[in-house]
């Protein structure tokens, strides 16, 4: 048996600033990942990172669009803390040798997005979580820790109320580990393949929020789910929100600049939520466009210039001409929203604690809340290391006066029981199928707008599709690299957390950030200005309500 | 974006070391757009016919490294070559593990040796505690200075170049085209204070070892260009050392002998490269040479024109704008 003192699931930003915190602060740390650490998918992001650091914006501008952006479901003690450490991070992220587009003075660069009242998203070209994410893994390997790469995440082991280690699945070498810990970090990222219109990668498959979920943590904020404006039609590929932020405009089929009529200030430039229901609309309404892939708008940078689109675009340039076969210098980009983050999560206060003793939670697959009901673009990055900070200290200050871990021999069979009687079985239910029909159900009836009719039919669905999940049959026979089983894992987890998302949103009667239900179209404060916090019941989440906390922003009407 | 379907016949690599099989060619057939990636398909065989293909693959948007394999005797990403022009090249898709990594299962290799070069080259901020970073604030760099890092930023460690390289293949102590073009992005960072020292180190760790036959450039899906940062370094490596490795000696020997004359020098190349007493390992070969063709071994005439050589050298040895 293998055993550290914090052991991090997940090597993205979140996963590996986590690590970092706790070897500074001298514990022995181990990182399990299921990808190579610079394959996270914190690598994908592209527009920028959030901070008030220009002359003329302010610290508390940040925090007031954060609540405004949360459509007032953000804790606005987490966004005061998240927001007012902005700025040390960006700085130490820079030191620690990230590479960042600069102004003509040699100061970082800064764009304009969605939802905020001054351009503070600092950037590295349209690849700024990729230069983050080699800036960080760079400065980590300079220090000594354990890496289990390509390592899934399987169970975590919990004994009278505390986290104990966990069970994990070596996939090269087709291994189970068990792995005991004091303290353990979820750094796993969010869930976004319970969609099939979906800009995350084919590993977003929330191991972390299953695992935690499996042993009695609460996920909260589960139905708040965000669709992304403008992802690449068919292959619904990123197209980042500084497409905009660099003066891009949206067009429908008459060539008309639509989202004056929904955000008459900003423009293109309002809140995500704001900006993905208006396309939907204008589609819906016939007036977007057609084609094979279903409606569609455009999105349109010819009039920035070849030169700009090319260097501060570039990756979008190579998107639209490998993914889409057009040339954004010359042609419009054809987009239409799809799910693309996940405002919910494992839930966390500011350190990262969960309601477990010693599982730490931190980045996506964390809810603290500082996003509420609607994240801002650029605020995803600087979540990821502000919390995955908070989060190693706080499981590298508790692993130092934790007992002795305890795993018992029965933890390994408990976790590996069930997958190997998926194997055994001669016949049962493919899991790429049970996938597929999931995200199809997920895209059609727990989409952008919502109503009571279609998440019931949703729900019974997701249902349905566990109950066939009891009979899984894994085919592959071999033990190195079998992605029929980890598929399956990864399937099973997904219908859970599917079942989670269907669940809170059917409950939760209002319209609020990204929750749009066409039956309650008005934000309810008096009723509905609570977190959603799910248990794992005999018969499915059990559901229960935790308050909102308040410190200066009153809640008001969102107008862009 | 394409309407219609073609028939797509796949040849893919199949083998698992751990089962002790042999390696096998699996023949996929399946109607596609011609616009669908590779990847796609590979899921799709997956999905639909064969759930025991084992290939790595994350973003499907050439940002993760993870898809990278030989797609028609080239290294390329998965996710984004499509099988239209495929097809109508080479009539089928022939899908292969990356070169020079052991393979662990079909298209999964094991990194390891190329993550361990990777470590060589010490890739982060070597500060000197003269130079501290500055409190508070983040380290001044002009767009300028942006610019000489070129496009290693671009990296995405899909190690599409390390299957390309023939000088991995044929001396596994050279480290790689991706490590090496991530050494030039530390070379040329203003915040590290140790440009000197890793020239030095790389002179004689490798660095010379590069054929300059750009394969890697060819393979990058980033346009990285290794082969041309690997230049960079060369030149960099010979301004801070001068040229203290047979490689280094050999590139400064040539640049000599064509200025003196605009023509090679072989003997006096040798000479050059080796030192007159390094000659005698040279001896077997030189007496092959002088078999063969004796006429190399003379020491040639000025070609007409040697003059106009001097202008193009002077040309050459002036600073570039870019200050590369």
């Amino acid at each position: 048996m293998l055993q550290h003192e914090v052991v991090v699931v997940g090597a993205g930003l979140a996963g590996q600033r986590a690590a970092l915190a706790a070897v500074e602060a001298g514990r022995d740390v181990a990182i399990v990942s299921k990808l190579h650490p610079l394959r996270s998918h914190s690598g994908a992001a592209q527009g920028g990172i959030n901070a008030a650091v220009g002359a003329e914006d302010s610290v508390d501008t940040h925090i007031y669009d954060t609540v405004k952006g949360s459509d007032y479901l953000g804790d606005q003690d987490a966004i005061e803390f998240f927001c007012r450490e902005a700025g040390p991070t960006v700085i130490e992220m820079e030191h620690f040798g990230t590479i960042f587009s600069r102004g003509a003075d040699g100061s970082l660069a800064r764009r304009a997005f969605g939802g905020a009242g001054f351009p503070r998203t600092i950037y590295a070209a349209d690849r700024t979580g990729l230069a983050l994410l080699q800036g960080l893994w760079e400065r980590l390997g300079t220090e000594r820790f354990a890496l289990y790469e390509e390592t899934e995440l399987v169970r975590l082991v919990v004994r009278d109320g505390r986290v104990q280690g966990l069970i994990a699945l070596d996939r090269r070498r087709g291994e189970f580990e068990e792995i005991a810990a004091k303290a353990v970090v979820l750094a796993t990222g969010p869930a976004g393949r319970i969609y099939g219109r979906t800009t995350n990668a084919h590993s977003c498959t929330g191991d972390g929020l299953a695992a935690a979920y499996d042993v009695g943590a609460f996920l909260k904020d589960m139905e708040f789910v965000q669709f992304h404006p403008t992802a690449l039609l068919e292959s619904s590929i990123l197209i980042t929100e500084g497409a905009r932020g660099e003066g891009g405009y949206l067009k429908n089929a008459a060539g008309e600049r639509f989202m004056s009529k929904y955000a008459p200030h900003v423009v293109e430039l309002a809140s995500r939520d704001v900006v993905s229901r208006a396309i939907v609309t204008e589609v819906k309404e016939g007036r977007g466009l057609a084609g094979p892939y279903g409606g569609y708008v455009h999105l349109e940078l010819m009039h920035l210039g070849k030169e700009k689109v090319e260097s501060r675009l570039q990756e979008i340039c190579d998107y639209s001409r490998h993914f889409a076969g057009i040339d954004p210098v010359t042609q419009p980009i054809p987009v239409y929203p799809a799910q693309h983050y996940m405002m919910g999560g494992i839930g966390t206060n500011i350190r990262g604690e969960t309601n477990l003793a010693g599982l730490y939670a931190a980045g996506e697959a964390a809810c603290v809340s500082i996003h509420g009901a609607n994240r801002l673009g650029g605020n995803s990055l600087l979540e990821t290391l502000v919390f995955g900070k908070q989060a190693g200290i706080a499981a590298a200050a508790y692993a130092a006066a934790a007992p002795r871990p305890e795993m018992h021999a029965t933890d390994l069979e408990t976790a590996v029981a069930p997958l190997r009687a998926w194997s055994g079985r001669t016949e049962g239910e493919d899991p790429s199928a049970l996938r597929t029909e999931m995200q199809e159900t997920m895209d059609r009836y727990v989409g952008i707008y919502r109503n009571e009719a279609d998440l019931l039919e949703g729900l019974q669905r997701i249902r349905r599709l566990r109950e066939r999940f009891e009979r899984v049959r894994v085919v592959d026979r071999s033990t190195v690299y079998n992605l029929n089983l980890t598929d399956a894992i990864e399937t099973g987890n997904m219908l859970e957390l599917a079942e989670v998302i269907v669940v809170g949103a059917y409950a939760r009667l209002e319209s609020r950030g990204a929750h749009s239900r066409t039956d309650y179209p008005k934000r309810d404060d008096a009723r509905w200005m609570r977190h959603t916090m799910a248990a794992r019941g005999p018969e499915g989440p059990t559901l229960s309500y935790s308050p909102v906390a308040y410190t200066r922003w009153e809640p008001k009407e969102r107008v862009y | 974006m394409t309407e219609g379907t073609i028939s797509a016949t796949f040849d893919v690599y199949r083998h698992d070391p751990a089962k002790g099989d042999r390696p096998r060619y699996q023949r996929y057939t399946l109607k596609l757009s011609p616009h669908t990636p590779v990847l796609t398909a590979l899921l799709q065989i997956r999905a639909e016919v064969d759930p025991s293909l084992a290939l790595r693959y994350s973003c499907r948007s050439a940002i993760c490294g993870s898809c990278a394999m030989q797609i028609n005797s080239k290294s390329r990403l998965a996710c984004e070559t499509h099988i239209g022009p495929e097809i109508e090249q080479h009539g089928r898709i022939v899908v292969e593990p990356m070169r020079n990594q052991p393979v662990l299962r079909d298209l999964v290799v094991d990194q390891a040796s190329f993550w361990k070069n990777y470590h060589r080259i010490e890739p982060f901020l070597k500060l000197d505690p003269a130079h501290p970073m500055p409190e508070g604030r983040p380290t001044s760099m002009t767009p300028e200075e942006v610019e000489r890092f070129k496009e290693t930023p671009r990296c995405i460690a899909c190690a599409s170049c390390y299957s390309a390289c023939p000088a991995v293949e044929a001396d596994p102590g050279f480290p790689g085209p991706m490590a090496l073009a991530k050494l030039y992005r530390y070379v040329v960072d203003p915040r590290d204070r140790a440009h000197q020292d890793r020239l030095v180190r790389v002179q004689a760790d490798g660095l010379w070892m590069c054929l300059r036959c750009h394969l890697c450039t060819d393979s990058c899906p980033k346009d990285v260009r290794p082969s041309e940062r690997i230049r960079d370094l060369k030149e960099m490596a010979i301004a801070v050392q001068g040229a203290t490795e047979h490689g280094s000696r050999h590139a400064v020997g040539f640049k000599d002998n064509l200025r003196d004359r605009g023509v090679l020098n072989e003997s006096r190349l040798v000479r050059q490269t080796y030192g007159t007493l390094g000659m005698a390992g040279q001896l077997v070969q030189g007496l092959h040479v002088l078999r063969k063709k004796p006429e190399v071994m003379r020491k040639p005439h000025p070609i007409e024109g040697v003059d106009q050589i001097e202008k193009i050298y002077e040309a050459l040895d002036r600073p570039s704008e870019d200050g590369a």
